[in-house]
């Protein structure tokens, strides 16, 4: 196992090296010039150059990727543009902010729509049924930013129970974060509740056809145990593929969510550098994107394994 | 030598209100002090070094930590800050500050010349409007409380340019000065000192306890004046959805915002607890041409689209009725105002327009209108005059950038526009000398490609603006260039637009300017 885990991270090398050269190139192409914000409208096209100068954006296209890579590899992420400070301390003052949002939205889609779908499934063709699977498909197709104002107007403005916007930070108040979070949560959640809660229900329902269900009810096991313990875990291989996806959406940030909730987290950080061409920031923040997504992938391979014994990774298999 | 002393404004008014009534004005005092005010901020910030960052959201809050040796007043006229006079040789060419005595900085150490001197030099090496001290020969501090500039030649607009608020010379302590671009510490003399900045979140400020206000006034006047720190903390938290700072107005989370979307505010009049508080030509809406891409090289054309155009029809559409048509690139108000070029304005004329193309020799060339949908109302505009623009029989296509994009392509992509929308805000409001800065040597903005070849007429009378000994010479020199532009067709202004701002009803004093002030605003409990 542990042969097949240091493989995969080997292969992820040539996987990020493609996504950051792939960045880097787009970031080039795309016009818009650092310089000439830092350097305000007003100046002259020799104070401009001078800017340009001073970030290095004069130089070469290669020179400057090679020299982004050689800072990598020393650990060096660079200084933000228009920040001024270090790159990697501005994105790990972020990752907490989105990180605790992510788990309480994952916390909240598996809570809700795993439910969900298996009442919906046990409760086949009935008004239940029926009821669960709109509300699912409603979840899916709303748009997230029409849901979080809607949000915002019932829970903050008419009912007053929950703040509009802000963030606290949960080390120095768990209630106050909880509060300030839940609606960005929900609004972040509804979508992935419901593409759960329609998975959770198709995979269930033809787990509850196979023969050792129909075996395990003959044997006169009560209904908690034979789905508890029998269906539950077979439906847990598709559901975690999806909720892989999910946990690596919900961490690389929403840039609308965080937005419109004024949260200072990874989406915000990277929606306003695309904006402001603060590159060393954009190509950091793509580089640990991709880097959650490359691992939350090993990770759901490994629960896999966990989860269903045929599954084994190592040499010949 | 001529010196002057500042009465303020408000001085002078209270003092003839005293003659009337028998009583002088006695000196603002806050009605009730202590709170914590918690605005909404529609723009994110990224520094607060205020020498280094020409943006209105850094400025909305460094304006609050910092001051100058002179600023400007309610009217746009320059006044002392931390000047107590000013005074100026009969040459011209020296200009001698005596510092006001006793101001202290936020970090404790009195204020002298010294710090002056060094900020003035960290400004010359990483201020963005670092061009006004082109013309300065030498700074020097002959004593504590005293600092001289002398010009290489005599500027008469000189202390108009030093009190400009568009990216000031603040005064911060001398040890601070070393800092490299965007990364001073927020340290300065203003009534409000620093706490804390999370980025993307919310920066926080607090009363400074050792804050001397500027006895020469009796009250706040555009940034200077008496200004007095009500509140115990101002908090400006970054809110960029307009919805979302609507909704914190509304539960009180929020105590004043800006920009609040025109389509709120009807809903929002009807809310007693909120006040709408306006402020009307917070920028003139404009396209500017590109000279060096036909059709706009051709100035028959540039006249057919400027007669062709409904502004009314174009304003509505980008504002949803948050504007005025006021002619002018000053504001009524000024004593500088004049109607100069109004013949060329709103003439919504197509008939005519249809005669000019075909004068003109126009065989269908695509008219490219570069903008963007970060500022909607831009957006907007660019709509409604590619319609109106197609109607005359024009090929007109609409190029949408973000905003760092459109900046880009009107820089350097010379070939790929026609016109560019943007908005003139904080030039305007500096005054007549900065409005036309844009369209003035060395960059031209309507001809990148060849800055060298510009339209004479503008540059002789732009020339005269900035150079004549008198203010009657410069403000007939204003409407001359005001008359070029619109002859001409360098610019192509559609209307005012107004920004709402707006507060809780327990909100007191807060009245719009160019940036929202938290001095002399007081919260009722």
């Amino acid at each position: 196992m542990l042969r097949y885990v240091a493989h995969r991270l080997l292969a992820s090398i040539p996987v990020l090296f493609l996504v950051t050269l792939i960045s880097f190139s787009l970031m080039q192409l795309v016009p818009g010039d650092p310089a000439i914000l830092i350097a305000g409208l007003q100046a002259t096209p020799a104070e401009v150059e001078r800017i340009r100068h001073q970030l290095g954006l004069d130089q070469p296209f290669h020179v400057q990727l090679f020299s982004w890579y050689a800072h990598l590899l020393r650990g060096e992420l660079g200084t933000s543009l228009l920040l001024g400070r270090d790159v990697l301390e501005v994105i790990l003052e972020r990752l907490p902010v989105s990180f605790s949002i992510a788990l309480y939205a994952l916390f909240l889609t598996v809570l809700v729509g795993l439910l969900a779908g298996i009442v919906a499934a046990l409760r086949q063709n009935t008004l239940i049924d029926q009821l669960v699977m709109t509300v699912a498909l409603i979840g899916v197709s709303l748009p997230n930013f029409w849901l979080a104002l809607m949000l915002i107007v019932l829970f903050a403005v008419q009912l007053g129970w929950l703040p509009s916007g802000g963030y606290v930070d949960f080390r120095q108040d768990l209630w106050g974060w909880l509060r300030a979070t839940t609606l960005p949560a929900v609004s972040l959640a509804m979508l992935q509740m419901g593409l759960l809660a329609r998975i959770t229900r198709s995979t269930m329902l033809e787990v509850l056809r196979q023969d050792y269900i129909r075996t395990a009810r003959a044997k006169g096991l009560p209904q908690r145990l034979v789905v508890g313990k029998h269906a539950l875990k077979n439906v847990m291989i598709p559901v975690v593929t999806v909720l892989g996806i999910v946990l690596s959406l919900l961490l690389s940030g929403s840039v609308v969510i965080e937005t419109i909730f004024s949260i200072p987290g990874i989406g915000s950080l990277l929606g306003s550098s695309i904006l402001r061409r603060d590159y060393p920031v954009i190509q950091a923040g793509l580089l640990f994107v991709a880097t959650m997504l490359l691992l939350l992938n090993l990770l759901v391979d490994l629960v896999y394994a966990w989860l269903d014994p045929r599954i084994r990774y190592g040499r010949g298999e | 030598m001529r010196v002057i002393r500042w009465l303020g404004a408000s001085a002078v008014l209270a003092l003839s209100v005293g003659l009337a009534t028998g009583e002088a004005r006695a000196q603002f005092t806050c009605p009730v002090k202590g709170g914590d005010l918690v605005f909404g901020q529609e723009a994110k910030v990224n520094s607060l070094d205020q020498h280094a960052s020409s943006t209105i959201s850094t400025r909305n809050i460094a304006m609050h930590i910092y001051e100058s040796l002179m600023t400007r007043s309610e009217d746009n006229d320059p006044i002392p800050e931390l000047a107590e006079s000013v005074s100026t040789s009969d040459d011209g060419k020296v200009h001698t500050f005596e510092l006001r005595q006793g101001i202290t900085f936020h970090n404790g150490k009195p204020m002298t010349s010294k710090d002056v001197v060094a900020s003035f030099e960290r400004y010359k090496k990483v201020g963005i409007e670092r061009v006004i001290l082109n013309n300065v020969e030498s700074w020097e501090a002959p004593d504590p409380h005293t600092f001289v500039i002398r010009m290489k030649v005599a500027q008469p607009t000189f202390l108009e340019d030093l009190s400009s608020f568009s990216v000031p010379i603040v005064i911060t302590p001398a040890e601070n000065t070393e800092a490299p671009p965007l990364k001073m510490e927020p340290i300065g003399t203003g009534p409000f000192q620093f706490v804390e900045f999370v980025a993307d979140s919310h920066v926080k400020l607090k009363r400074f306890e050792g804050y001397k206000p500027n006895t020469a006034f009796k009250d706040r006047t555009g940034f200077g004046g008496y200004k007095v720190a009500c509140l115990d903390t101002v908090t400006f938290r970054i809110v960029t959805e307009p919805g979302a700072r609507v909704a914190g107005l509304e539960t009180g989370e929020l105590h004043a915002v800006e920009d609040v979307p025109q389509a709120s505010v009807k809903r929002l009049k009807e809310n007693k607890a909120i006040t709408i508080v306006p402020y009307e030509n917070f920028w003139i809406h404009i396209a500017t041409p590109n000279f060096a891409k036909p059709p706009t090289d051709n100035p028959l054309v540039r006249r057919a689209i400027q007669i062709a155009l409904d502004m009314e029809e174009i304003m509505e559409a980008a504002t949803d009725g948050a504007y005025n048509l006021n002619f002018g690139f000053q504001t009524k108000n000024r004593k500088v105002y004049s109607d100069k070029g109004k013949e060329f304005f709103n003439v919504k004329d197509p008939a005519k327009a249809k005669e000019l193309l075909k004068q003109a020799g126009y065989k269908g060339e695509e008219l490219v209108l570069l903008t963007n949908k970060d500022y909607t109302s831009m957006y907007n505009a660019a709509l409604v005059m590619a319609e109106q623009l197609k109607a005359i029989g024009m090929n007109v296509r609409l190029e949408v950038q973000d905003w760092p994009a459109t900046i880009a392509t009107r820089d350097k992509s010379h070939d790929a526009w026609n016109y560019h929308f943007t908005g003139w805000g904080t030039n305007q409001a500096l005054g007549y000398l900065a409005v036309f800065k844009f369209l003035a040597k060395p960059k031209p903005i309507y001809n990148f490609k060849n800055p060298e070849d510009t339209d004479p007429v503008f540059d002789a009378a732009y020339n005269d603006m900035i150079s004549k000994p008198t203010v009657e010479e410069r403000y007939e020199a204003f409407a001359r260039v005001q008359y070029r532009v619109m002859e001409n067709g360098l610019a192509l202004p559609f209307g005012w637009l107004t920004k709402n701002q707006a507060v809780r009803s327990n909100v007191k004093n807060f009245v719009p300017f160019r940036i929202p002030r938290m001095y002399n605003v007081w919260m009722e409990k």
